[in-house]
């Protein structure tokens, strides 16, 4: 029996606060690897498949990859300068071992359908060290036996198979759903633990030197991806790994970008605000498009933008909230029997904010073409056509009520930044048309109707008492989506009313660094933590204001909120300063590369 | 009657390759017989499959070729012999043809005599090919069986 792998990092409740993960992927999948060594998340074969480890969301049942020494430690950890390969370093008292982790990238000739790979090399002394691979395959609730194929540790589940491969890491031990191993890291050795995964095919089983030197390219190629960036700023190391975590978080085969890598990380510890963003969201199209035009990446740009146009095809000119990485429209959520992150149940897989209507989608998906067209020059001439079908829904759609950008599950309301982005829309479809883009021939109605809009804006959606619009038409509370009107230029940014709505949000929902999103109900028990990326639209809407000086200092401390790979989550508690909710999370990676960009063009 | 098994053999290969492929999006098998004959050429992914489904194909008409000569032999032909042939084709498959031969041809399959090499090798397939799910043998089955029908009858229909 291999027994599992003794810490020497705290695990309260055995769960790892959410800050001690790091991020490591290939374009298909994510792990998270915690800072003693456990692998606690991973999908497979793609990042929105089951998972063979969530002992992050059930240390009982979910299942883990563990390597760490047998004896007590300290560990520090880094990115590779400019990869998405992690170094953990474990320091005891009898030596020092450093443990690279990578889900490798293809390099030619026949590799496994997906590669993790943790290399063990000893800098200093000996040091015990131990290893256990649990796979719990679909969401925990299959435990399989490995057994030997060709001499190695498989375990299969259906359509899904591992095999365990290990080179100078002990004598594999075998008990049922678990292998594992003792070894010794002495000065000069190097340990290779490989996990070759296989989807509806037979496992491929590498030899040790093609992973040492998939290994090293793929270092290589994270590097040359990196070296491609182009923003040189103040923030360039935060900017740098932001746009490294967000590319994590591209699902390679169809160019979508997924919100965030994990389902059901809580928004409230213990409570039931647990969501699966492992879903593309069209709403967060503007935010990618222009940080991804800024940071060079124009390949992926036009790839996340054809995605959107392709997936949204089914619901034309509709389009649904989110979408499958693959582009499917079928989200239905469910509850899984897992018990949850530190008890924090239920935990679901699928959406239901699906089937929400939320109007500020078709602003963002609007601006997104614009930031495209003026890139590239134009737009393909069927987009033109179908984003002019999409404006025209917007005439039709703008008087109704949404769930809003934040999904609430209560009673739809008049949410006044989604009418903004419904002007927003119908604005940019008029300059798009008079660029000659898109077709033309409903301008007028969609003046119109892009005036009317703002009068029920300035009127029913301005509180004179308060100094600033309204969360909701008849509400008399701020939100900090009101902050996107300064960023999707509602209005001028340094109009009076703009001027005034930035600082009412900073008094009313502002704790220090920290802006919560909303102080109302949103239908759902509980209370969640500051959204991170409601800070960094702060430090944006204040850059684009003329006030750079405060939004650089605000952006210095946003810098320093990071974990100590430089990742962020959703959501941070304002009094603890824990990570709350999925992670790493796009937007907040989204907004801080805005947010620095802004700065540096506004300066 | 030729003429018959061979475009039976190339309809039943398609039966034969769906039947397949719809076992494994159901999670009964990880087979993939493409993938495995394309991987003895190529180490290239998508060369592997282009070269596999190439060589399946051909294998297909192959063996439509082997059953026409089983019935002129017999004198005789028909769904009902076909599917007999196809099952036995199967049981062949899975005892010894892809569970013995092919790992010995295959460059890249492994074999319980394998050790670390230089090469990457694919899981071998094991007896009744059962490394690669316990329901696969069922699903093999029923494909040759289906393979084995269409070539007799299109082979009697040609007669």
């Amino acid at each position: 029996m291999v027994a599992p792998v003794v810490t020497g990092r705290a695990r309260p409740d055995r769960y790892l606060p959410i800050r001690e993960y790091a991020a490591i992927g290939d374009g298909r999948t994510v792990a998270l690897v915690g800072s003693d060594g456990s692998i606690d998340w991973l999908c497979l074969p793609d990042l929105d498949s089951a998972s063979v480890f969530a002992g992050i969301l059930d240390a009982d049942r979910g299942g883990r990859f563990t390597l760490a020494p047998s004896i007590p430690y300290e560990s520090e950890r880094r990115y590779l300068p400019e990869t998405n390969v992690l170094e953990t370093t474990f320091i005891t008292d009898t030596g020092t071992v450093r443990v690279t982790d990578a889900m490798t990238l293809p390099q030619g000739g026949l590799t496994p359908y997906r590669e993790l790979v943790r290399r063990v090399e000893c800098a200093a002394g000996e040091v015990p060290m131990r290893w256990s691979v649990e796979p719990r395959f679909a969401y925990g609730s299959k435990r399989r036996p490995f057994t030997r194929h060709g001499g190695v540790p498989v375990a299969a589940d259906g359509r899904d198979a591992l095999a365990v491969l290990a080179w100078d890491a002990g004598e594999v031990e075998y008990a049922g759903g678990s292998v594992g191993g003792r070894f010794t890291c002495d000065h000069g050795r190097r340990s290779l633990l490989v996990m070759s995964a296989a989807h509806q095919e037979p496992l491929v089983l590498p030899p040790r030197a093609e992973v040492e030197s998939r290994l090293q390219g793929t270092i290589a190629d994270w590097r040359a991806w990196a070296a491609g960036r182009t923003y040189d700023g103040r923030w360039r190391d935060a900017v740098l790994r932001s746009a490294l975590a967000l590319k994590l978080l591209v699902f390679a085969p169809s160019g979508a970008i997924a919100a965030a890598a994990t389902t059901s990380l809580p928004e409230d510890i213990g409570g039931p605000r647990n969501w699966d963003y492992r879903f593309s969201w069209p709403r967060d199209a503007a935010f990618t498009l222009q940080a991804l035009l800024a940071l060079g990446c124009d390949r992926e740009a036009r790839a996340f933008f054809s995605w959107l146009l392709h997936a949204s095809q089914l619901t034309h000119p509709r389009l649904q909230v989110l979408y499958r990485l693959n582009g499917r429209a079928d989200v239905d959520e469910r509850e899984l029997s897992l018990s949850g992150y530190r008890g924090s149940s239920p935990v679901r897989v699928g959406n239901g904010a699906g089937g929400q209507v939320q109007l500020d989608v078709y602003g963002e998906v609007l601006a997104a073409a614009s930031l495209l067209a003026d890139f590239a020059g134009g737009l393909d001439r069927d987009h033109g056509r179908r984003l002019a079908e999409v404006a025209d829904l917007v005439c039709r759609l703008w008087r109704q009520p949404d769930a809003g950008i934040w999904e609430v599950r209560s009673q739809p309301m008049h949410f006044i930044q989604s009418k903004m982005m419904c002007a927003v829309a119908l604005d940019r479809a008029v300059a798009l048309a008079g660029s000659g883009y898109i077709p033309d021939r409903s301008v007028a109605e969609w003046q119109r109707e892009a005036a009317a809009i703002r009068s029920f804006v300035e009127t029913d959606g301005y509180s004179e008492q308060r100094g600033s619009y309204r969360r909701a038409a008849g509400a008399d509370e701020v939100d900090a989506s009101l902050l996107l009107a300064v960023l999707a230029r509602y209005d001028r940014p340094d109009a009076p009313r703009l001027l005034s709505t930035v600082d009412a949000v900073r008094r009313s929902l502002g704790e220090g660094l920290y802006v919560r999103r909303y102080l109302d109900g949103d239908g759902l028990p509980g209370d969640d933590g500051a959204f991170l990326a409601c800070s960094f639209w702060l430090v944006e809407a204040l850059a684009r204001q003329g006030r750079g000086d405060e939004a650089a200092r605000l952006m210095d401390e946003l810098v320093g909120l990071a974990n100590d790979v430089g990742l962020y989550a959703e959501e941070i508690d304002p009094l603890s300063g824990d990570f709350l909710g999925n992670f790493p999370q796009g937007l907040s990676h989204l907004a801080l590369i805005n947010a620095a960009v802004a700065i540096a063009e506004h300066a | 009657m030729i003429w018959g098994a061979l475009v039976g053999g190339l309809l039943g290969t398609v039966v034969l390759t769906t039947m397949m492929r719809a076992a494994s999006e159901l999670g009964w098998t990880r087979m993939d017989l493409p993938f495995l004959l394309g991987t003895a050429v190529s180490e290239d992914r998508v060369r592997a499959k282009l070269v596999g489904y190439t060589l399946h194909f051909v294998f297909g008409l192959v063996f439509a070729l082997g059953y026409w000569v089983i019935f002129a032999t017999l004198d005789q032909s028909g769904a009902a012999i076909g599917a007999v042939l196809g099952l036995v084709h199967a049981v062949f498959a899975g005892t010894a043809l892809v569970n013995i031969v092919l790992p010995a041809v295959h460059p890249r399959m492994g074999t319980g005599f394998d050790a670390a090499g230089s090469s990457p090798l694919l899981e071998p397939p094991g007896f009744m090919l059962a490394n690669y799910g316990r329901r696969t043998m069922v699903a093999m089955i029923a494909a040759h069986v289906a393979y084995g029908a269409i070539v007799g009858e299109l082979a009697a229909r040609a007669a």
